[in-house]
């Protein structure tokens, strides 16, 4: 029988929860022969609400593949990724949607994950269009221009297309698409590894913004532990597909970490995430 | 604007170059018309250097070239030495039935193709996509010419179908809607033959370029924010697979015509071809010219109609082009 999705849960509780998650999968070789893949290995994680939990470790340990899972574009072959009080895994199509409306993933490169042929505004109505369908035109406008200004984008590049905006504007369009349907938890994979420090301080300085405003949850994945200490509250850091059990040393080493972690391999920050204002430099591409 | 007037112009000089190109090599080509009057005992060799004279045919190449130029002016484009005519009705009237049978092989091959190739990519590696592979090889392997005999036969024996010409010989007597459907039992296998001889192509380019977009990072990123599968095919796949389309599509356009005179030629199909294969034979060359020309300009026309539609479709190309 279909239960609906349970409220959120209070301040600082797990809103998101993965348990035992492992993926595996197949890679064919030229000559057709199978080689398995382990991509993740029983990996467990909790995303506090309203909390920045940053995912880091070296290319190729899993994260991108657990960003994956947690949207529901690949499908793990054993473990539970628990929101609302369900298991999302056993979700039927149907009740997936309320789910992808409330989990939102922005990938690093958002110049090829915006569609080359629609114009921004197109690009930010449609997760309107397909998850508030009742939503009158007015109204869907009017969330588009709250989500513009949310995530600092200009209205004279709503008529414009993708490849003629430069990579900041892009990854403000790929924040804007993702606040327009009001997520609960957005999943940054490496989205700022491939802008200059100027821009990735915008961004960064924008998310610490939205997430004060909205209690968005947040998970950061990336390889750069300088941003990793700026914006999580937590770092679980990851090796070979499986929760690594000691952080990074440049982690520990900063005098901003406590000492002792949390779960294992989960290293808390303390820092005042209110007074948090990183430095911006004025950009060369805007 | 400019643009167009640019493209026109350089598809202009490409039929000058056509035209000069298979004027030269069927003037360097051993024999001609008259070799074969030479042969006749009943005519005599001054009959045969008066009527050279009359057409111009011991001209200087140049000269022929210019007279025949001239000719396109007046709308005759040179004069048959078989049909005593002058060559543009006689062209046009057989062209209008290959330009027929083309448009619906066209539109037939086509909406198998988008079809089949979609299917093939949604179902990567699947059973749908290898039973697809295997028929479109098997199509693919199997020569033109068997296709037509096969179909030619079929129509022989079963009776279903006329084994040839374009109408039946009672079309006279019958109504305007009568008329269609006879002509409709007439094209049949004809365009039958040409779709499926285009198919494997086509439909394979579908699948490639399906293929290529499917696996592209912001459909993938479509889908990580819940747009259904339907819409991500019709509303982000299919517009961008789109564009490699147009371009073979306008390529499609001028190769089934030349298949196509192969397929009237078997079928009994009254066009272009059997004029051809006619013209050759008997060496009429402002005939064979004429043809040649009238494919060079359906696929310019092809290729200038993926262009507009390219336009038209894609936001980029007139953001490129302004």
């Amino acid at each position: 029988m279909q239960t609906k999705l349970q409220p959120l849960p209070a301040a600082n509780q797990a809103i998101l929860s993965v348990r035992n998650l492992s993926l595996h999968y197949f890679q064919r070789t030229v000559f057709e022969r199978r080689i398995p893949v382990t991509a993740l290995t029983n990996v467990s994680l909790d995303l506090i609400r309203g909390k920045t939990l940053a995912l880091v470790g070296p290319s190729g340990c899993g994260k991108s593949s657990l960003a994956r899972c947690l949207v529901l574009l690949e499908k793990p072959s054993f473990g539970e990724i628990l929101y609302g009080g369900r298991n999302l895994l056993e979700l039927k199509s149907k009740e997936l949607k309320e789910v992808r409306r409330d989990i939102h993933l922005i990938f690093q490169d958002s110049a090829s994950a915006l569609n080359p042929g629609m114009t921004i505004e197109e690009v930010l109505l449609e997760p309107l269009e397909i998850h508030e369908p009742t939503l009158g035109k007015k109204n869907r406008f009017m969330r588009l221009v709250s989500a513009c200004e949310q995530a600092a984008l200009s209205s004279k590049w709503l008529t414009r297309r993708p490849d003629e905006l430069s990579g900041g504007q892009r990854q403000r369009v790929a924040i804007a698409r993702s606040l327009v349907a009001r997520p609960k938890i957005l999943i940054l994979d490496e989205a700022l590894s491939a802008l200059d420090l100027s821009t990735q301080s915008q961004i960064a300085n924008l998310l610490l913004e939205l997430q004060r405003e909205h209690s968005l949850t947040c998970l950061f994945i990336t390889h750069d532990l300088r941003l990793a200490r700026m914006l999580a509250h937590d770092v679980v850091a990851m090796k070979a597909g499986r929760i690594s059990d000691s952080p990074p040393p440049s982690l520990l080493l900063t005098p901003d970490i406590h000492a002792k972690p949390t779960p294992v391999g989960v290293v808390s920050i303390a820092k005042d995430t209110e007074n948090i204002r990183l430095q911006e430099m004025p950009s060369v591409n805007e | 604007m400019k643009q167009l007037a640019v493209r026109l112009g350089q598809r202009l000089l490409l039929l000058v170059g056509v035209s000069l190109c298979t004027f030269a090599l069927l003037s360097a080509a051993p024999g001609n018309f008259f070799d074969d009057l030479k042969l006749n005992p009943q005519i005599s060799p001054a009959t045969v250097s008066a009527l050279q004279a009359q057409y111009g045919a011991n001209r200087p190449f140049p000269e022929r070239y210019a007279r025949w130029v001239e000719s396109i002016f007046r709308g005759d484009w040179g004069y048959s030495l078989s049909y005593h005519c002058p060559v543009g009705g006689l062209v046009w009237q057989r062209a209008r039935n290959t330009l027929l049978l083309t448009a619906f092989a066209v539109l037939l091959a086509w909406m198998l193709a988008i079809p089949w190739g979609i299917a093939e990519a949604l179902y990567k590696g699947g059973w749908v996509d290898r039973t697809g592979e295997l028929i479109l090889a098997l199509l693919l392997a199997t020569p033109d010419v068997l296709f037509a005999l096969l179909l030619l036969l079929l129509a022989a024996r079963t009776g279903w179908f006329p084994t040839g010409g374009m109408s039946s010989s009672d079309v006279t007597q019958l109504s305007f809607a009568q008329r269609i459907g006879d002509l409709s039992r007439h094209l049949f296998l004809p365009v039958l033959a040409l779709a499926l001889t285009t198919l494997p192509i086509l439909a394979r380019h579908v699948r490639s370029a399906m293929i290529g977009v499917l696996d592209a990072p912001f459909l993938i990123a479509a889908r990580g924010h819940g747009i259904p599968k339907s819409r991500l095919l019709y509303r982000h796949a299919l517009p961008v697979a789109l564009n490699s389309l147009i371009s073979l599509f306008g390529f499609s356009v001028g190769s089934l015509l030349s298949i196509s005179l192969l397929v009237e030629v078997i079928l009994s199909w009254p066009g272009l071809g059997p004029l051809v294969i006619e013209a050759v034979l008997a060496r009429d060359i402002y005939v064979v010219v004429a043809a040649t020309m009238f494919s060079a300009v359906c696929l310019i026309a092809g290729n200038l109609l993926a262009d507009f539609l390219l336009y038209c479709i894609d936001p980029r190309v007139r953001t490129a082009q302004s």
